[in-house]
């Protein structure tokens, strides 16, 4: 490196200027978050599917509704689902905001007490991250489907309703939970035990300690790994599914089955879900990426 | 063994457990046939997604730009898009494009089965991820090792076959067991296209014999003890590779 | 405190929720009048029994059904939609009080749920199957890839009898036709009415096969309470009713209006009734 850091500090205050020769190696790192040249790729190729897709409705065979206006009449249900509910993309957004906030409360408490002073605490805590994290998600989706009550009576007369789709977010916040306390963990670990010597020296209490020292520092350091997981649970939402729930995987099927599963619909209508998905985690994946560059700790 | 079955039979009685997985000769041969795919599955994905992975990454630092392009495209499109959402497009979308076989019973089949299909989906799937993997393996070898080896007469190919690639391995190790497992774990997905492995077997014999819980724990006993056998199987790997004064 | 006095203490207190839960249980038909809505559980992807209109709504020939139970009541209904894999649970969860959803009558589902006597329905299994294939029997299914629904209580028979290997079980129909179309399997097994009903409504998709009639036994079709609730007054209310329908006909006049004709078995049980 030719630029000589700032300071020592656990995080980097500005990203080091970049020398020609390119210290990142074989690939540059992104400058912007949107780089256009593979959505264009994929816009191109989706478009050529639909334009084969439109020439054999149009010729051959009885003149059916072409391919690009049955993409339109269903988009609007596959995005926001039925009249009246949430479903389609919508509810996938959704789980994934919420499974991810359950997840990540759960998973920092978790962590916490990975590292704990009481022997039975920790590993308690170790087992049950390692249950979760190592269980297949379906498997934990199905289990918290199949198995949670349909509502909670709370003591005092108040009930708590949990519909299909709540009990799919538990489903998928467990492994959430499983794997954030492992970053947590990570990160905790990271901390340079300067740290807690300085703060035991200056009479912080182990809670005091954690909460205004050691977490605020570790928060940088989880965020890229923190990101990557909420881009993995959004792709994992589709798996709800499979267990009946209206999102837009089910409902991209339903609309299919609903135009008598032609055949040139097939691949257009596919593409169309995998392009909404990947509209909405590449600029995530590519944003996740600029931080961990950001972010980088100086070792 | 029958006093065992007799036993396992007792406890549904007596107890209300149904471990009729165990006891019943039908049910426990569904159950371990599907075990027994998974495996399989996951053995092929995996052995076909590192071949990805190291391709992948040799293919990124190619000279020619339409060559990286293409290999980019296929990262950033494999690892933005749901699994399950691959699986379906290549076992729905896909297959009827491809030229159908004839079978010996007068109909018209597909070339590939829905194990091959899922198989590829999976091996595609995590291939992305490997190709990442193995080159952030390559970039951490130190440039002054190929320059060496350059300097010795080495080409190319000789260097990443016998220099980089070597200790690139050795790197990448504890990334590749995190991506192997993850692959393990993603081979359930593949009951969602009729593939009989241990998920779709255990649905049939809760969906036959009412049995939910005790099927959920026989398998979450499978699935983390397969994880297990796997992370230990890695981690020996990596012990039989240690070199001497690298990395330790 | 001490441990006994504490102990006795906790036996008291779980007598006395047991007690009270006991009665909280006792009268179904009393708290479904009280709510003033009535939760039933039915199918919305099985035409013509529950399927969904273009407007949303679910409709159908067990939606009917459903709907008369409400007027005898005089409370309002609630349609639950459900599917094979949830539609005990939601019963024994008490998420629904009733559940008319194309449910076929076996020992363990009876010991699961309260299943309603007489029994409402009867349907037998049939394959469409590829012509090309030229499938007469079940016999003919011999170590053949045939499709199915997963969790469907005829899997087996078929598996273990006929093919002598796994079923390709989907969880639903669309995918189940995707795949008989594209030629991964021989034939789809499924209730034999519907694929009548599938065949006739979309002649020209299906040219290429025809609906073969498997030898299994129908199996009758039965409406579900809540297990506890079999012998209480809401279990006889919904026996009565079923008799009723019987013998007045409601139920012939009401396959003849979803599915255009009739099956032989409703009009035997309608006979009967008389």
């Amino acid at each position: 490196m030719t630029a000589k850091p700032l300071a020592v500090l656990p995080v980097m205050a500005r990203p080091p200027a970049r020398s020609a020769a390119g210290d990142w190696g074989l690939w540059d790192a992104p400058k912007r978050i949107f780089t256009p040249r593979v959505l264009y790729g994929l816009l191109l190729a989706f478009g050529l599917c639909v334009l084969a897709g439109e020439a054999y409705a149009q010729f051959g065979g009885q003149p059916r509704l072409g391919v690009l206006a049955t993409m339109q009449k269903w988009l609007p249900l596959i995005l926001f689902g039925p009249p009246g509910e949430i479903g389609g993309f919508t509810l996938n957004i959704l789980v994934s905001f919420l499974t991810m906030a359950i997840g990540t409360v759960t998973g920092v408490v978790l962590g916490v007490m990975q590292v704990s002073q009481g022997l039975i605490v920790r590993r308690i805590a170790w087992a049950v991250t390692q249950f979760f994290r190592n269980s297949p998600w379906l498997v934990l989706l199905f289990f918290a489907i199949l198995l949670l009550p349909y509502r909670i009576q709370l003591p005092g007369g108040f009930v708590v309703p949990f519909p299909d789709w709540i009990k799919a977010v538990v489903g998928l916040a467990l492994p959430i939970m499983g794997n954030i306390s492992e970053v947590t963990r990570g990160a905790i670990n990271s901390i340079p035990t300067g740290q807690w010597e300085s703060s035991e020296s200056l009479a912080f209490s182990r809670a005091q300690t954690f909460r205004l020292i050691i977490l605020p520092q570790c928060l940088k350091r989880m965020l890229p790994p923190w990101m990557n997981w909420y881009a993995i649970l959004t792709m994992a939402t589709t798996l709800i599914s499979i267990v009946g729930v209206s999102d837009s995987m089910t409902l991209t099927q339903q609309a299919l089955a609903a135009e008598g599963g032609r055949g040139e619909l097939l691949i257009p209508m596919y593409l169309l879900l995998l392009l909404l998905f990947f509209i909405y985690c590449y600029p995530i994946a590519r944003w996740t990426q600029v931080l961990e560059r950001r972010f980088a700790i100086i070792t | 063994m029958e006093s065992l079955a007799e036993w396992l039979r007792s406890l549904y009685t007596d107890y209300g457990i149904n471990l009729v997985q165990f006891y019943d000769e039908f049910e426990r041969a569904r159950l371990l046939r599907g075990m027994w795919i998974t495996i399989k599955l996951s053995v092929v994905s995996i052995a076909a997604s590192i071949v990805i992975g190291i391709i992948g990454a040799w293919l990124q630092t190619s000279n020619y730009r339409v060559l990286r392009s293409v290999t980019q495209g296929y990262i950033q499109f494999f690892r933005n898009t749901p699994p399950l959402v691959q699986m379906y497009f290549f076992y729905f979308a896909l297959s009827p494009l491809l030229p159908r076989v004839a079978t010996d019973y007068g109909t018209q089949q597909p070339l590939l089965s829905s194990f091959a299909w899922a198989a590829i989906s999976l091996s595609f799937f995590a291939g992305a991820f490997n190709v990442e993997i193995f080159r952030s393996g390559i970039e951490a070898v130190p440039r002054t090792m190929t320059e060496a080896a350059s300097a010795l007469g080495y080409t190319q190919m000789q260097v990443y076959r016998y220099v980089v690639f070597p200790l690139a391995l050795r790197i990448v190790i504890p990334a590749l067991t995190n991506n192997v497992v993850n692959l393990l774990k993603t081979t359930t997905l593949a009951y969602a296209i009729a593939v009989p492995e241990t998920l779709f077997m255990a649905s049939q014999i809760w969906s036959d014999r009412v049995n939910v819980l005790e099927m959920m724990i026989t398998l979450f006993v499978f699935y983390i003890g397969l994880v297990g056998l796997l992370v230990w199987a890695m981690d020996r790997w990596e012990k039989s590779l240690r070199i001497p004064g690298y990395g330790q | 405190m001490t441990y006994k006095s504490a102990l006795k203490i906790l036996l008291v207190a779980a007598a006395t929720l047991g007690w009270l839960t006991g009665l909280a249980r006792a009268d179904t038909i009393e708290d479904i009048k009280k709510k003033g809505t009535l939760v039933v559980g039915v199918k919305a992807d099985y035409p013509p029994y529950g399927m969904r209109d273009p407007s949303g709504e679910i409709v159908g020939m067990e939606v009917d059904m459903a709907k008369d139970v409400a007027q005898r009541l005089g409370v309002k209904l609630q349609l639950e939609p459900v599917v094979a894999s949830n539609r005990m649970q939601f019963l024994q969860q008490g998420k629904t009080d009733l559940m008319i959803a194309t449910m076929s009558v076996n020992d363990e589902r009876k010991k699961a749920v309260g299943i309603v006597e007489p029994y409402y329905y009867a349907g037998g299994v049939a394959l469409l199957a590829a012509k090309s294939a030229k499938i007469k029997t079940g016999a003919d299914l011999k170590g053949k890839p045939v499709c199915a629904i997963q969790g469907a209580f005829y899997n087996n028979e078929i598996s273990s009898k006929m093919t002598g290997q796994d079923l390709i079980a989907f969880k639903g129909v669309p995918e189940n036709e995707q795949a008989l179309q594209n030629g991964q399997c021989v034939g789809f097994a499924y209730d034999d009415v519907l694929l009548i009903y599938t065949k006739k409504a979309n002649a020209d998709k299906w040219k290429d096969f025809e609906v073969v009639q498997l030898d299994i036994a129908p199996l009758p079709w039965g409406i579900a309470v809540k297990s506890e609730d079999k012998d209480t007054p809401w279990g006889k209310f919904m026996s009565d009713i079923v008799t009723d329908w019987h013998k007045k006909g409601t139920l012939v006049a009401l396959e003849k209006k979803w599915l255009g004709e009739n099956t032989q078995w409703l009009i035997d049980a309608n006979a009967k009734a008389k």
